[in-house]
């Protein structure tokens, strides 16, 4: 009878069930650093989850030609995230039931890392975070097995409110507004952004809030709305592919012309400059997490063209990120002399010193004991023309530099966070 | 159907029931490592929402899209209560998760019962992404696309093994209640109403009720399947909310065939497994689906139970020599 066929049926698939973890488990290498990476790899912020695995490899195979302290090779596994919490949930739990990872690694969504952060805490395995900006992670839902490597958005924010504090002795400014995607990264931006604005003492007048939709492929409503509300200065939050098509809609209506283009947390990703060209206009102020062609450094120098002859193509930001996260274990594990000690690799992270690219002459990112978060400095710049890096016509350039005690989240505001 | 046949066929569902409730207990004895349990879990979760949404489709014909909407509600539920005001009250958020799907699918099923086809599918489509909004967009009290995170579980279920029994039971005792109620006079019904709704009407029978009926059952059971998931992640996110949520049971039921009462329940373990032990390999696990869904809708239209059924009866033709019976399939929807 056809129904006893459907039991079997089911029978055999619930037996695979057991039998392919079963078959698939497998016996750990020896004196191997296992790091399982997460990153989406497809869909629209699939170029940031690719170029952070390029640099991965590219800084997995500098430390494997030298060798750990202790005879240590590092190995990454690296799983598309798909951007989605609960699916990186699941992916972190199998790297840590099967494949035995030492750490955890890499998330470009905030929303997925702060799923995996509290895998990260019940486990006792540490997390470093590659690019992800929600200051929450080391603030709000602090825990000690979580490490970022790259500026959270408050750096961003705060190194943003000293360049417009800067900026209104020149260019007097008073009226400000902002656009930025509806959900918790371009809210964050905004209220971090004012936050430091009145801890900086500089006054504003808020004439506008526009929140389009993440990839919003029509931005001509929110245009004419900013025209009319003529602000001096408009603040954006944008990333990746919605910095581009807005960039490209406001030039057509004339918008640069009227005011201010501000962008200091991700409008500086090389992504924008690849994509728009020529196009892009001239003197809008913007800043990312890394930049192409700035620290003029041998070490940003040799990381940019490494990664070029690796891929066919020049950084984005996040590579820099998922770069600094490998050397940050090399240098953990060489300390703690093995990778299986978790509790003493935290201690050898906290206030731990990394020499990485993005670092200019004469100082070194350093990572904050309180809190885990990295310290680096925040360069801002304008759009200028320079064919140094094609596709692109347009980078930044007349950089202003902020350095991270300028910028760090401060103890009161950690203090207010943490006591919610 | 003869006497005999009957006590056959009890027999055979004793025996399905029995290895079906073995297999799954045996996980945590036979696993590896932690991970498989939360493989485990996920399975049986997404095979209880995959088996409550074919109560509206396969059996009723009810396209739905929005499901998970109270998937969502399930979760939220537990995520919300637990962040707020304590692992402690747990069970009275898994009742008032259930009390409110009770309310909101029949306010919701009043009216999106009234029209059928495409019409009733971009209703439930509309509803739920009016839900995953508004949940996006309460930053303040749901976390927006943050989600919660952090949600502990009472007692005894804290620990990972006793909540896998305790997803366990509740899964396969949903299934059971659900199979009963498919197989009972209301689900026949349901049937009727799919298959030609008129003769249900000359029949005495009133199709809209029954309709809001299987809508309501669905729905809580896709909240009870949301709730659970909730203690597994010990996190919730919008996702739950979000249409491709609802898009994945529907994958799952189309791979394993919505003709047959646990057609969705294997193709939530396919699907399951595939992105599990794929997905580990490459990031072109998608693609992998993708192909397996075409071959599988131009080769087995009647998904992985109805095609596994076919092959089984043309062996056993083949090997005895007559015609196969094919009787149960012709029904609509196999045991």
């Amino acid at each position: 009878m056809a129904g006893k066929h459907g039991w079997k049926c089911l029978a055999v698939g619930l037996l695979s069930l057991i039998a392919v973890p079963l078959a698939q488990a497998a016996a750990p290498a020896e004196k191997v650093i296992r790091i399982g990476a997460m990153y989406p790899m497809t869909g629209r912020p699939g170029l940031y989850g690719m170029d952070s695995v390029a640099a991965a490899e590219m800084a997995i195979d500098e430390i494997n030609a030298k060798g750990v302290a202790g005879g240590y090779k590092i190995d990454a596994i690296f799983t598309d995230s798909k951007a989605k919490p609960a699916y990186a949930v699941r992916v972190a739990n199998r790297y840590i039931a099967e494949d035995k990872v030492h750490f955890l690694f890499g998330v470009v969504s905030s929303g997925v890392g702060l799923a995996v952060t509290e895998v990260s805490k019940q486990n006792k395995v540490i997390f470093i975070g590659t690019d992800h900006a929600a200051t929450e992670l080391t603030v709000d839902n602090f825990q000690p097995y979580y490490f970022r490597v790259s500026n959270d958005t408050f750096q961003s924010m705060a190194a943003g409110a000293l360049y417009l504090k800067e900026m209104a002795k020149t260019k007097p400014w008073k009226k400000i507004a902002y656009i930025g995607p509806d959900y918790s990264y371009g809210h964050a931006q905004w209220d971090e952004l004012r936050y430091n604005l009145d801890r900086f003492g500089v006054p504003f007048e808020v004439v506008g809030e526009y929140w389009p939709k993440l990839s919003d492929p029509d931005y001509s409503a929110y245009i004419t709305s900013i025209i009319k509300d003529k602000p001096d200065v408009l603040v954006a939050g944008f990333w990746g592919g919605d910095t581009v098509a807005f960039i490209k809609q406001a030039k057509a209506y004339g918008m640069f012309d009227k005011l201010t283009y501000f962008h200091p947390d991700a409008g500086g990703n090389y992504e924008l400059m690849s994509a728009m060209g020529d196009e892009l206009p001239l003197g809008l102020i913007l800043s990312a997490r890394h930049h192409n062609n700035w620290p003029v450094t041998e070490r940003n120098k040799k990381f940019v063209e490494e990664f070029k002859k690796r891929t066919g193509r020049y950084p984005t930001y996040a590579a820099e990120g998922a770069y600094a996260g490998i050397y940050a274990i090399a240098q953990a594990v060489e300390k703690v002399g093995n990778p299986d000690d978790a509790d003493a690799l935290v201690k050898a992270m906290e206030g731990m010193k990394l020499n990485l690219p993005e670092d200019p002459e004469g100082f070194v990112s350093i990572i904050d004991p309180g809190t885990h978060q990295i310290m680096q400095v925040q360069a801002i710049g304008t759009t200028i023309a320079n064919a140094d890096f094609p596709p692109a016509k347009v980078m930044l350039g007349n950089w202003s530099v902020y350095q991270p005690a300028d910028i760090f989240v401060p103890a009161e505001y950690i203090a207010a966070k943490r006591k919610k | 159907m003869g006497r005999s046949d009957m006590k056959s066929l009890c027999n055979g569902n004793m025996l399905g029931w029995g290895a079906l409730i073995l297999a799954f207990a045996l996980v945590p004895v036979l696993m590896t490592s932690q991970y498989q349990l939360n493989v485990a879990c996920n399975v049986l979760i997404w095979a209880l929402f995959a088996t409550s949404f074919n109560m509206l489709w396969g059996v009723t014909g009810m396209l739905s899209f929005g499901q998970a909407l109270y998937y969502g509600v399930g979760g939220y539920a537990i995520g919300l209560t637990v962040t707020y005001l304590g692992s402690q009250w747990y069970f009275a958020a898994f009742a008032a998760g259930l009390l409110f799907t009770l309310v909101l699918s029949f306010l919701l099923g009043l009216l999106v019962i009234r029209v059928g086809g495409v019409y009733y599918t971009m209703l439930t489509l509309a509803f739920g992404q009016l839900a995953w909004q508004i949940m996006f967009k309460l930053y303040d009290f749901t976390g927006g696309d943050d989600g919660l995170q952090g949600i502990t579980l009472p007692g005894l279920l804290a620990n990972k093994v006793y909540y896998y029994y305790f997803v366990m039971i509740l899964v396969l005792l949903a299934v059971w209640v659900l199979k009963r109620m498919a197989y009972s006079p209301f689900g026949l019904i349901l049937r009727g109403v799919r298959q030609n709704p008129n003769r249900v009407r000359f029949l005495g029978r009133r199709v809209r009720r029954n309709q809001l009926r299987v809508y309501i059952v669905a729905s809580l059971f896709a909240t009870v399947a949301g709730a659970l998931m909730a203690g597994v992640d010990g996190s919730v996110h919008t996702d739950m909310f979000f249409w491709t949520t609802s898009g994945e049971v529907i994958l799952m039921s189309v791979l394993g065939g919505i003709s047959h009462f646990f057609g969705p329940f294997c193709g939530a373990v396919v699907i399951i497994l595939i992105e599990d032990i794929v997905g580990a390999h490459t990031e072109y696990w998608s693609l992998l689906i993708g192909s397996i869904i075409m071959v599988m809708v131009i080769g087995f239209p009647r998904g992985l139970v109805g095609g596994a059924l076919d092959v089984a009866a043309k062996v056993r033709a083949t090997l005895q020599g007559a015609k196969h019976d094919d009787t149960t399939l012709t029904a609509g929807l196999g045991k």
